[in-house]
């Protein structure tokens, strides 16, 4: 067994845990920080598979922004449990899970059991994963679809805007709902 | 002449404008005159494509007048296109012939009633429909007109609308209930329509006719199988006949009109235009002609125990229907078409008369239990009710005589076990014929009431029935035996009959039924006006007790009804119920409950809202997911 | 690379640029406009720069089809599929305008939501590369997350637009791990680089089938087929009714056609494999669709239940999978188009009048046919086009659709949709009923109510939409003609 394949075993099984415990860990805190070690697992893994500039995005990103977010959000509103879902859930929860491990079993078979090996020059894929040869790619191949998330971007501006502005009217903060709904 | 054949489409469209639009300001005199004038005008058309047809060569009496190219999508083509031919034009002269008389009749049946307007408009919308229907070159046109008549007659059953008795129920369910059945009859023709282009490649009727040479008989029955279907619900057949008693909700002369003269004898037109797939397909012929004969006897034995005069004459028209679909059935078209025409005259001719009858009682009665000797107070409307149920129990002479015989001729070649069901029936419609005419106009005052209010109609409601009389009587002239005039008349559109019966058979077979028919109005007047003690009585009777058991059933309309309800209604409305109870409400509206009781705090609750539904409906998701993987995984 | 390739063959996206430049220009407007008033500007500014965008759809029509940057392709089905959002883009604002307050705040928000969601739509016709779809399919989603939200006032939106985002984030992650199977079983994203390359017996055709099941499901959830149609109801019956109605044939003309493009250019050669998947799920979206309708008592909720049940019907043509189905479809959505955004138009009128519910119960539309002649004669046009009588709009669109399915062979399939365009007959006809046979349960308090006026644009876009159904039932040939589908 190689170094390599024994350090992938090793961060993917930390990945792994990290994973779960998102899932599992009672206390909103937790999760989140569970979330962060997971997105720091895969950043070494991309960095492994020679993905330099991913994992430098995933770190600034997801990392270094969203999980910020999402430490603030449950700082903010008071993230005593989340436990929403507990007895009458139990039943979808073991469905979903017993789905859930199919799903994983059927794409990891149809994956795996007749996978070729890629035929093309290896060490030239590698190159694919510094900064320089995303960017030439991105910016000429990829030139379109890079536009687009423009717009993209946009809708989401937009969509923030329109949320986080308060309602108008006396009532601040309280959305004025009808009584019959 | 026949170029401006569009024209006979233009009027009734025009008529139904018009009335639609500025109807309001016209006032009734002024709607009527607009309805009627615009029929009529329609019907001098259709006269003049006659003759234009008549000065043609007697093997090519046949002419596309082309509109415009309505749909060209690749190689599919459907010309909007009319196909003036032989059968078309006679179908055309009395959809607009007793159409015109209906109409100037229903001015004065109509009289008074709320919405004149808007009932003139759908009558005129209606003949333009059925114009449409007969008259289109192709299948998709035809189909077109197939379901304009549907609409047509469902916006016509459902007239009065907010009534509501024990004879029909609530009046709209009635027109709901036809419009439902048609549909299934629908789904034969649009399959049929699918099947022909597929497998000839074209939908116009003369490509068709051409290209049927190609088609194997397996497709050829397939398709005239999902004919039949289509022609079983509009021209209510076994087993879709049920909407047709419900549609005498309508007023009557919709039903005169409508569900007697032409829109029900659709069926029987489209099988006689297609007659060229039916040659090939012998089975679904034998098959068409069983359904006619069953459905005539059954309808037949029903009408026999009806005391409503509006659903005698119901049953009666599907048990008429149905001799005109043996007709077809055993390839004697043109006199199914002979019987559809002679048929249209004295059944639009009854039902105006009984029309009459319901506008001169009280209250709109129709119970012939409660009538008797109304002879004495509505003499001419008596004289009008007799003659039709002459024609319709095929009394010789009259009209409805040698058409039912012609087709009985042919029958008899064919199959005797139908002929003799054939026959029987012809007995039965004499004696339901003639108990209408006894029960109702003579005998003694069954109710003192009823016969106190009694009156006559007006002229503008007797003098079309005149017309229509006179047509009862002597339509049979149309195509006297040996001559058949009109027979060959129809042979350049619907080919010659393969069977050509000898004098000999023929006179003896017309004895036969003539012997019948007198038979039969012998017993009912036995029955119904001496009494069970005499004589004739006794034999009538003898013959009632022999019948007996059918009796219970046919009062029953056969049970067809709670068939349907337990078996087919019931099942899928249960269905519905499932998936609205069990998806929607169980699941559904719980959680939105749920979402409700929570909403009034919703601020910040996004958590409890999630908790009610999402999670649920992301399940039904992933259920799909995992489901498809497996399928294409495993399955691929 | 070569700048210029930038502006060569950019035209292919034109009426998408002369969108985006459009909503620019209404976001500055926004920021300088002063007081109330100005949301009656953005709307007019709104359908102008939508009717650019047609006229350059038009300008472009009939060109050769060239590929933009290897993602987008204007082919006739590009084009016939954008007109038909283009028109429903319109006839939305034309809705929206003055429906309720939050527009008069937000209209800026609001309109370029609106018209960055036609952009999206647009992109799904013509993207021709895997990564530039999810792109336009996210663009899109998202901006109709937050237009069904847009009615604040009402908890149901606000739910409607939760429950829709949650629910499409979910599979919208199904749609991109499919995106990513595919792309390693082709080792391309584009489409046709994708089948060469499988069909040419390379790549790992073992990804292929899970991939395109996940797809499947992506596709599923946006045209609502059923078991991915659950949110369909619940959004429809919360989301502010104008966007209900841009939305519901928006959503289901941009989802087929980038489902149909990926289909039948990528995956041609396991035609066998998903074409019978796909029928049953065409099988169960119509009838459940259709027998659910049955029950509803709200119209957007039967509304909801009936586009779920057209989805299966289009569905069909995608089973079939030949050039003359996609046109097929391609007809059906433009037919649909104008009769469902036209009885969502009737509804909003109704609403308006039984007091601004966001929603209208069956129950009270009895009698309407007396209150309201036009509108109700109006309505019974829609509902017998959407059930598909001849000759209106929505029979064609049937009866092409079924066509081309029994040339195709799927003759079995057919049997089941017309039996089903039977049974949807039943509730569509419940509504005529109810306009027309019925009287009023509560005659005296419904007639005291005054009549409100419709808007003047909703009274303009019923009357274009019956003048559609009418007129593309007369002459279907014509219309036929001019769209086009894949490969065509």
């Amino acid at each position: 067994m190689s170094w390599s394949l024994l350090f992938f075993l090793l961060v993917g099984a930390v990945s792994l845990a990290a994973a779960l415990g998102v899932v599992t860990s009672r206390q909103p805190v937790h999760s989140a920080l569970f979330l962060l070690t997971n997105f720091a697992t895969l950043a070494v893994l991309y960095i492994t598979l020679d993905a330099q500039f991913l994992a430098a995005a995933q770190v600034i990103v997801y990392a270094g922004g969203i999980v910020i977010l999402i430490l603030f959000v449950i700082m903010l509103i008071g993230g005593d449990t989340n436990d929403f879902s507990a007895a009458q859930r139990a039943w979808s929860r073991t469905v979903g899970m017993a789905l859930g491990i199919i799903l994983l079993l059927v794409i990891s078979y149809s994956a795996l059991s007749r996978m070729m090996a890629p035929s093309e020059d290896t060490a030239a894929l590698l190159q694919g994963g510094t900064p320089e040869a995303v960017g030439i790619e991105l910016f000429t191949k990829y030139i379109l679809p890079f536009e687009l998330v423009a717009l993209l971007l946009l809708v989401a501006l937009i969509g923030a805007l329109v949320l986080g502005r308060q309602q108008e009217g006396a009532s601040e903060g309280i959305p004025s709902v009808k009584a019959n709904e | 002449m026949l170029e401006l054949a569009w024209l006979i489409l233009v009027f009734p469209a025009l008529g139904a404008l018009v009335n639609l639009f500025v109807g309001d300001r016209l006032g009734e005199r002024g709607i009527h005159v607009v309805a009627s004038g615009m029929v009529v005008l329609s019907f001098v058309v259709s006269l003049g494509l006659f003759f234009g047809l008549a000065g043609l060569d007697e093997h090519h009496r046949t002419a596309t007048v082309h509109l415009w190219d309505w749909i060209t999508v690749g190689s599919f083509h459907a010309p909007a296109a009319l196909l003036i031919d032989p059968l078309s034009v006679t179908m055309a002269l009395v959809v607009t012939g007793v159409g015109a008389l209906i109409h100037i009749y229903a001015g004065g049946y109509m009289h008074g009633e709320q919405n004149f307007q808007r009932f003139f408009v759908y009558l005129n919308f209606f003949i333009l429909a059925m114009l449409v229907l007969i008259l289109s070159n192709n299948f998709v046109g035809m189909f077109v007109g197939w379901e304009g008549v549907g609409l047509a007659s469902y916006l016509l059953i459902g007239f009065y609308f907010d009534r509501h008795d024990e004879s029909y129920g609530h009046y709209a369910d009635a027109g709901k209930k036809a419009f439902l059945v048609n549909r299934i009859g629908d789904f034969g023709m649009l399959l049929a329509v699918f099947l022909i282009w597929t497998s000839v490649g074209s939908v116009v009727f003369e490509e068709v006719h051409h290209g049927a040479g190609a088609l194997t008989a397996g497709a050829a029955t397939a398709i005239c199988l999902l004919l039949l279907l289509a022609a079983t619900g509009k021209s209510a057949q076994l087993p879709l006949f049920v909407w047709l008693p419900d549609a005498m909700a309508g007023p009557t002369p919709v039903s005169a009109l409508i569900h007697a003269a032409t829109m029900v004898t659709a069926g029987i037109y489209m099988v006689a235009r297609t007659h060229f797939l039916w040659e090939l397909a012998p089975v679904a012929g034998g098959l068409a002609a069983w359904v006619g004969g069953l459905t005539a006897l059954m309808a037949a034995t029903i009408a026999l125990t009806q005391v409503d005069l509006k659903k005698i004459l119901a049953y009666s028209t599907i048990s008429q229907l149905g001799y005109m679909m043996l007709g077809v059935g055993v390839g004697a078209y043109a006199f199914a078409i002979f019987h559809l025409v002679t048929h249209a005259f004295f059944k639009a001719l009854l039902f105006l008369a009984a029309g009459n009858v319901m506008h001169g009682l009280p209250g709109g009665e129709l119970d012939i239990r409660k009538m008797g000797n109304l002879r004495a107070k509505m003499p001419t409307t008596f004289w009008l009710f007799l003659i039709g149920a002459s024609a319709l129990a095929g009394l010789p002479i009259f009209s409805g005589f040698f058409s039912k015989d012609g087709i009985l001729l042919h029958v008899a070649n064919f199959n005797i076990p139908l002929y003799l069901i054939g026959l029987f029936t012809a007995l039965l419609t004499a004696i339901y014929s003639f108990r209408a005419v006894f029960m109702a106009f003579l005998g003694e005052a069954r109710d003192q009431h009823v016969h106190d209010h009694a009156h006559e109609s007006p002229a503008v409601m007797t003098r079309p029935l005149w017309v229509l009389a006179f047509l009862a009587v002597v339509g049979g002239a149309l195509n006297l035996p040996v001559l058949l005039t009109m027979e060959h008349y129809l042979e350049a559109a619907v080919g010659a009959p393969a069977f050509h019966p000898n004098v000999t058979m023929e006179f003896v077979l017309l004895a036969v039924s003539a012997v019948v028919a007198v038979a039969g109005v012998g017993l009912a007047y036995g029955r119904y006006v001496k009494g069970p003690s005499t004589g004739v009585g006794r034999i009538s009777g003898g013959v009632a007790r022999l019948v007996s058991p059918l009796e219970l059933v046919a009062r029953n309309k056969w049970y067809v009804d709670e068939f349907y309800a337990a078996w087919i209604v019931g099942p899928l409305l249960g269905l519905s119920v499932w998936f609205n109870q069990v998806v929607d409400q169980g699941v559904v509206d719980r959680a939105v409950n749920l979402v409700g009781q929570v909403s009034l705090s919703l601020g910040g609750n996004l958590r409890k809202m999630h908790n009610g539904l999402v999670p649920t409906y992301a399940l039904s998701l992933f259920c799909g997911v995992v489901a498809l993987l497996l399928w294409f995984v495993i399955g691929g | 690379m070569d700048t210029a390739l930038l502006f060569d063959n950019a035209v292919v996206l034109l009426p998408e640029l002369v969108l985006a430049v459009g909503v620019m220009v209404l976001m500055m407007v926004d920021i300088g406009r002063r007081g109330q008033n100005g949301s009656q500007l953005l709307a007019g500014l709104s359908v102008a720069i939508l009717l650019l965008g047609i006229g350059a759809s038009v300008m472009i029509w009939g060109r050769a089809p060239v590929e933009y940057l290897d993602g987008a392709i204007s082919d006739g089905f590009a084009l016939s599929v954008r007109l038909v959002i283009l028109i429903a883009g319109v006839l939305g604002v034309l809705l929206s305008r003055n429906w309720f307050p939050a527009i008069e705040r937000q209209g800026g928000a609001f309109y370029s939501l609106h018209l960055l969601a036609v952009i999206g739509m647009m992109l799904m016709g013509t993207a021709t590369n895997l990564i530039v779809l999810f792109i336009a399919l996210e663009i899109f989603s998202l901006a109709l997350y937050i237009l069904s939200g847009f009615y604040r006032e009402n908890a149901r939106s606000i739910e409607a637009a939760m429950k829709y985002f949650l629910l499409g984030a979910f599979a919208s992650t199904f749609f991109v791990y499919g995106c990513a199977l595919l792309y390693g079983a082709g080792g391309s994203s584009k489409f046709t680089q994708i089948h060469e390359t499988l069909a040419t017996g390379g790549g790992n055709p073992s990804l292929v089938l899970p991939g395109i099941a996940l797809l499947l499901v992506g596709f599923g959830f946006k045209v609502s087929l059923v078991p991915f149609h659950m949110w369909t109801p619940d959004v429809y019956q919360g989301a502010p009714t104008p966007v209900t109605a841009f939305m519901s044939v928006g959503t289901k003309a941009a989802a087929f056609a980038g489902f149909f493009r990926l289909m039948m250019t990528a995956l041609p050669s396991f035609h066998d494999q998903w074409a019978m998947p796909l029928a049953i799920l065409a099988v169960l979206t119509m009838t459940v669709g259709n027998l659910t309708a049955l029950r509803q008592s709200s119209v957007k909720r039967m509304l909801a239940y009936s586009g779920i049940a057209h989805a299966g019907n289009i569905l069909i043509a995608l089973v079939a999978g030949t050039a003359a189905a996609s046109s097929a479809a391609a007809f059906y959505l433009f037919a649909y188009a104008f009769m469902n955004i036209g009885a969502f138009t009737v509804t909003i009128a109704l609403e308006r009048q039984y007091g601004n519910e966001n929603d209208v119960e069956q129950s009270r539309l009895a009698g309407a046919a007396e209150r309201f002649p036009v509108l109700a004669a109006a309505m019974a046009i829609f509902m017998l086009s959407l059930s598909g009588i001849p000759p209106l709009a929505g029979f064609f669109g049937k009866f092409l659709v079924f066509k081309a399915a029994v040339e195709a062979g799927w003759a079995w399939l057919v049997v089941i949709g017309v039996l089903n365009s039977a049974v949807s007959a039943y509730y569509y006809l419940r509504i005529v009923v109810a306009m027309y046979f019925q009287q009023p349960e509560q005659a005296g308090d419904e007639k005291e109510q005054p009549f409100v006026p419709a808007s003047r644009s909703s009274v303009f876009v019923v009357v274009v939409s019956v003048l559609a159904v009418v007129v593309i039932g007369l002459q279907p040939g014509l219309w036929a003609d001019l769209l086009r589908g894949l490969g065509q």
